[in-house]
Order: C-alpha cells, then sequence, then structure tokens
C-alpha cells in the first residue's frame, strides 16, 4: 500500500555548505532506486540521512522521512540504533569502512545478530556460514574465521553484504559499493545483488556516479545535482528520453563501446560543481546549462511529465522533439 | 615498419620480492613477465587488465622509473638504460591518476609547471616563463589559476596542470596511467577530449593505461590486455573490440556495462578464483578463472602467436585464427 522508503523535501545543512536542498525520492519493497550524480551532489549524505547517521554538526529538515509507513524523522539515536543492521542496513563503497580489522569475519557477521535479536552463538555462527555461501563465497567455515585483511577486496566486499544481510533487512542501501573493484568483479557483485533482492524481496537504494551500472540494475532512477533531485523517472524513460539539462549532459560524457566513433569529442558540461550555500535560490545548474534563460534564477518548478517522470527545470519537456515518455 | 618506434619494449621482466609476514621467505612476485611490443609514433596504445596484472609496473618501467630485472626499453630508438635522466624528460613524461597526489600542495601551479625546465638547468628565466604560460594555456587553465595553490583547484584542473607540466618539455611520448580514474564523469570527457586533441595537434604517442575500457576504446588505436604480468592479446582497437580472441579479453568485454537499459547485468564466467601475481599458477596462467579451458591449459604454457590479426596467448584461440 505505501511505499518502503519515503523522503520528502529533505534539507541538510553541514556548516556553510546546503548539502541536500529538498530532495524527495520514494523507493518500493523489491525496487531498486538508482541516486546518481558527480562528487557533492548530496547523494551520500541522502543515504546518511535516512540512515540516522550524518557527521556531527549537520541540521536535517524533512516534511516526511518514512520507512514501512513509519515516520522516523523524529527518531532519537536509540532508536535508530534498533532499526540500523536490523531493518535497515548499508553497504559502503569501501568494505574496511563497516568492518573491523581486529576482529574475524565471524565475529563480526554474528554480533549483528546477537544484539539485535539475541540469537545463541551456535546459531548465528550457522546463520552467517549459510550467508556467505549465499553470496558465492566458498569455504565460508574457513573464512569465519579469518580476519578481513586476508580477504581479497571483491571477498571483503561479499562479506560486507553478507553482514549486512544476517537480520533480513527490508531495506538496503548501497553506497557505490563496486566503484573500487575491478570490472569483472563488480559484475559478479551486481548480478549477487540483483539475485538476492529477487530471493528475499528487498528494497535497494543504490547510490552510484556510474550510468552504465543504472541503467543495468535500476527500476527508477533519480539523478541529484548540487542538493536536488533535478530529474527522476522509470529507467527506459531517462535514458530514453531525458529531459533536464544536466541529465543530457551527463548522458553525453559516457563514452558508449561502437556509439562514439574514436577521436570524435565526447560531449562535456564546461565548468565545476559549485558549492551551494544557504539561502541560495534558483536552478543549481544554470552557471554550466547551455540553455539557462533569466527565469533560472527564480523559483524552479517541479514539472510532473508523466508516467512517474518528473523534473525540476524551467525549460518545456519535449523542446527538441524529444517527447518525455 | 620503417620509421624508428617511439616505444620499444623487448623481452622485458620486473620482480619484486615480498615479504608476507615477518618470518616468511621472501617471495618472487613477477609483475612483467616477458613482454615485448612496440608503439609507432602518434598512435595510442591502450593497456587494459585487473588490479595487480602489472599494468602500473610496465608504465614505471617504460618511464625508467624502476629498473628491469631483464629487457630493455627503446624511446625513440634510444635505450632508456643509457640516456641521461634530462634527455629522458625531454622525451617521455608522464600523467598520472591521482592529481593531488602528484602535485606538491605548497608549490603554486605555474611553479610546479616550471619544475621540468628549471630541472634541465640549461633554460633562462624569461623562456620558463613564457613556456610556463604556453603550456597552461594549451590545458585551458588561465594565468590567474597558475597563481593559485593545487588545494585550491577542481579535480579535473588539477589533472591539468599535470599535464601542462608533462607537456611543457615539449615531449614526444606521454605515458597516462589511470589520468580520468579519479575524475567525475563529466570532468573525464573534459580531460579526454583534451588528450585527444593534445595527441592531434602536437603529434604525441601516448601509452594509455587504464581499466575503463569504453575509455580506451574511445582513445587508444591498439589495445594490450594483461593478465598477470603478459600480454596475452593485443590488436587495433576495432579489431579488438569487435573480435576478441583470448577468453580473458571476451570476459573483460563482457564485464563492461554500458549505458543500455534493459540488458541486465551479464554473467562474466569467470568463477570465484582470483589471480595472485605471487602464485602464478601453471600451465596457462589464466586456466583457473577461463570457461573453455581444456586438459592442455594446465599442463602448458601457451606461446604467443602473432598474425595479420595481432598477438593471442591461448592454446585454443591459435588454432581458430
Amino acid at each position: 500500500m505505501s511505499a518502503l522508503l519515503e523522503i520528502r523535501d529533505l534539507r541538510v545543512t553541514i556548516g556553510s555548505t546546503a548539502a541536500v536542498r529538498g530532495a524527495s525520492l520514494s523507493l518500493d519493497k523489491g525496487e531498486t532506486h538508482c541516486l546518481v550524480g558527480e562528487s557533492g551532489c548530496g547523494k551520500s549524505i541522502t543515504a546518511l540521512s535516512v540512515m540516522g547517521l550524518l557527521p556531527r554538526g549537520a541540521v536535517r529538515e524533512t516534511t516526511a522521512l518514512r520507512f514501512a509507513g513509519e515516520e522516523i524523522g523524529h527518531y532519537g539515536e536509540r532508536q535508530m540504533e534498533r532499526l540500523r543492521g536490523d531493518r535497515m542496513a548499508m553497504i559502503f563503497q569501501e568494505p574496511m569502512t563497516s568492518l573491523n580489522p581486529a576482529y574475524t569475519v565471524g565475529s563480526q557477521m554474528t554480533e549483528v545478530l546477537r544484539r539485535h535479536r539475541g540469537t545463541p552463538r551456535a546459531q548465528a555462527v550457522d546463520r552467517a556460514a549459510e550467508l556467505l555461501a549465499r553470496v558465492g563465497i566458498t569455504a565460508p567455515g574457513l573464512r569465519l574465521g579469518q580476519f578481513p585483511h586476508q580477504l581479497s577486496g571483491g571477498l571483503r566486499q561479499r562479506v560486507m553484504i553478507a553482514m549486512a544481510l544476517m537480520c533480513d533487512p527490508e531495506l538496503l542501501i548501497a553506497d557505490e559499493p563496486t566503484t573500487a573493484l575491478d570490472v569483472t568483479v563488480q559484475a559478479q557483485i551486481l548480478r549477487l545483488l540483483a539475485g538476492l533482492q529477487k530471493d528475499l524481496g528487498l528494497g535497494i537504494l543504490l547510490i552510484t556516479h556510474d550510468l552504465g551500472i543504472v541503467a543495468r540494475v535500476a527500476d527508477r532512477v533519480s539523478v541529484m545535482y548540487a542538493g536536488e533531485v533535478v530529474e527522476s523517472a522509470p529507467t527506459a524513460t531517462l535514458f530514453a528520453a531525458p529531459q533536464h539539462p544536466y541529465t543530457r549532459g551527463l548522458l553525453s560524457c559516457v563514452p558508449v563501446p561502437g556509439k562514439v566513433k574514436r577521436d570524435e569529442p565526447l560531449g562535456s558540461i564546461p565548468g565545476v560543481v559549485p558549492r551551494i550555500r544557504p539561502g541560495f535560490t534558483g536552478c543549481g545548474f544554470r552557471d554550466r546549462c547551455a540553455e539557462a534563460t533569466p527565469a533560472c534564477a527564480g523559483t524552479i518548478p517541479r514539472r510532473d511529465l508523466g508516467s512517474g517522470h518528473e523534473m525540476l527545470c524551467v525549460l518545456d519537456p519535449g523542446r527538441d522533439g524529444k517527447a518525455a515518455a | 615498419m620503417s620509421a624508428t618506434a617511439a616505444i620499444e619494449v623487448r623481452g622485458l621482466r620486473r620482480e619484486f620480492r615480498v615479504r608476507q609476514g615477518i618470518f616468511a621467505a621472501p617471495k618472487r612476485v613477477i609483475a612483467v613477465d616477458d613482454v615485448s611490443f612496440s608503439v609507432p609514433p602518434g598512435s595510442v596504445l591502450g593497456v587494459v587488465g585487473e588490479s595487480g596484472c602489472g599494468k602500473s609496473t610496465l608504465a614505471r618501467l617504460i618511464l625508467g622509473l624502476l629498473p628491469p630485472t631483464a629487457g630493455e626499453v627503446l624511446v625513440d630508438g634510444q635505450r632508456l638504460a643509457q640516456m641521461d635522466r634530462r634527455a629522458r624528460a625531454r622525451l617521455i613524461q608522464p600523467v598520472f591518476q591521482d592529481p593531488f597526489a602528484s602535485l606538491n600542495p605548497k608549490r603554486r601551479v605555474r611553479d610546479i609547471v616550471a619544475m621540468p625546465l628549471i630541472a634541465q638547468g640549461s633554460i633562462g628565466r624569461a623562456e620558463v616563463e613564457r613556456r610556463v604560460g604556453e603550456a597552461l594555456e594549451r590545458v585551458g587553465l588561465s594565468s590567474d589559476q597558475g597563481a593559485r595553490f593545487p588545494a585550491q583547484l577542481s579535480g579535473g584542473q588539477r589533472q591539468r596542470v599535470a599535464i601542462a607540466r608533462a607537456l611543457v618539455l615539449r615531449p614526444r611520448i606521454v605515458v597516462c596511467d589511470e589520468p580520468t580514474s579519479a575524475l567525475d564523469v563529466s570532468v573525464q570527457a573534459q580531460i579526454l577530449n583534451l588528450l585527444a586533441e593534445l595527441r592531434r595537434d602536437l603529434g604525441l604517442t601516448y601509452l594509455f593505461i587504464s581499466h575503463n575500457l569504453a575509455v580506451v576504446e574511445h582513445i587508444a588505436s591498439e589495445v594490450a590486455v594483461m593478465y598477470l604480468g603478459r600480454i596475452v592479446e593485443r590488436a587495433e582497437s576495432e579489431r579488438l573490440f569487435a573480435a576478441p580472441r583470448h577468453p580473458y579479453t571476451r570476459a573483460l568485454l563482457a564485464s563492461v556495462l554500458t549505458p543500455e537499459p534493459g540488458l541486465g547485468v551479464p554473467d562474466v564466467g569467470l568463477g570465484d578464483v582470483m589471480p595472485d601475481p605471487a602464485n602464478i599458477p601453471p600451465g596457462c596462467r589464466f586456466h583457473p578463472r577461463c570457461p573453455v579451458a581444456v586438459a592442455q591449459c594446465s599442463a602448458e604454457s601457451p606461446r604467443p602467436a602473432t598474425d595479420a590479426a595481432g598477438l593471442v596467448e591461448c592454446h585454443l584461440a591459435r588454432h581458430a585464427a
């Protein structure tokens, strides 16, 4: 009936930077929603806001932050602690940020279950071994006794995923989970996540800068720029008929084998991502936008283009014959 | 092949001794194992492979930053080992992955770019200033940006500084080791366009190392695929991407996620065994991961076979060609 995760009008200010400026998105059970954008666009901060893991000094405001139909925006640290690792889990780009180098894989994995569920040790060990096997690790018994530094990058990533799944979460937030891996291992990890999602009905919020990953795994995409979701659409629609100038620019930057000829220049977006201060008005992209008009300095309307396609821009959708949806 | 190759590498080998524990006996790791190739002037050789395949070691050997254990490197027809450092710097220059790590944070951009000129010891101050200005302009940096410190620039601008520094001595060859991997997509495109433009205008030769195959396909005229220290396939870029012959090349290409919705994530078919340069398997070094390996592959090392289509080192591909 209701979405698994619903964020409405999220604002996060860190010191003198407006990191997230009114981002909204929703995620259904069993769905993969990709949050895509370049460094500093606010995608990781959005994810950390959901988990209640914002850095000290960050100020968060939302109209709504609902998880499984329940408003969690006002939850305190203890209530969030109960959710985290249990009903919602997060995996990171660098597995060593969530793995403790001083403990064995087994003791870290079982701790999650013992802490949240009070599961007896032997049972927790069985569950850990079962999940290691589920994420494609051969000889799970051996791995449980090893320390993180004894594992390769791809194995650590699998261990982190297995650990995130210990309590059967409903929501998995994955922040650039394959960015540090080789392409061959990346494909394996993404296939694994897709398989787990199908079997367990997980909702996945996947944060990435890689449009190739987005195209291949997402059901729905939200493009973030300078703290705002500038365009959101079902994946096929976004790639077939992108409307926001930033989305179009981003797509033209990616070399596609067989599409762009060698030595022909790639599309690129001039300039750099701006740092937005609180109180900034208008479109954050206008200084880099080739289609900017005076209206871009005013209030930018959120346009509903139909079939779940939305954008934050003053321009006409389908302005150049590329119709929306 | 009448023109002198810009880079020629013959039987190049580099070993490291690695200790895996305080009391463990040092282990021999062969990072680059009997590699030979030549790069004609004005072309771009892309080198691809997974982490640990030896591609960065290869770059360091060609730059003369590491001495080879065996074999030799010729740059513009001259033996690198016998070249004076200053002469080498005038011929071949690097651009590395992380512009933040490769630029001195306490120096202004124009001083960083001037360094190679000053190190030559024979160039007057006015000439240094003129050439720094020229190099900055070439890469699209203003003189105002030349007066700043690296920390005041964005990642893309810093990579432009690194490129300006590489070009200031007007070298013939640039070794780019993952030059865009640390950059955002929109900035990556700017830097790739700049590198392509510079190559055309200045007639440069690139050795372009990257793990990103789409980027390599875009910029390279020829591609070498490395696996555990060896080049297992080498071919013209178009041919390699259209008709890969080595099973490893095929797996690498299959794992590229192009932005095409609906195709899903491919099954690369490589299994769970990870390549370990400290434990190179007998026979074909790729056989534990190879989806089409036969009995011969674990017993006998394949020899490189060269034909009109390029080079491939695989028991199975040789018959097919």
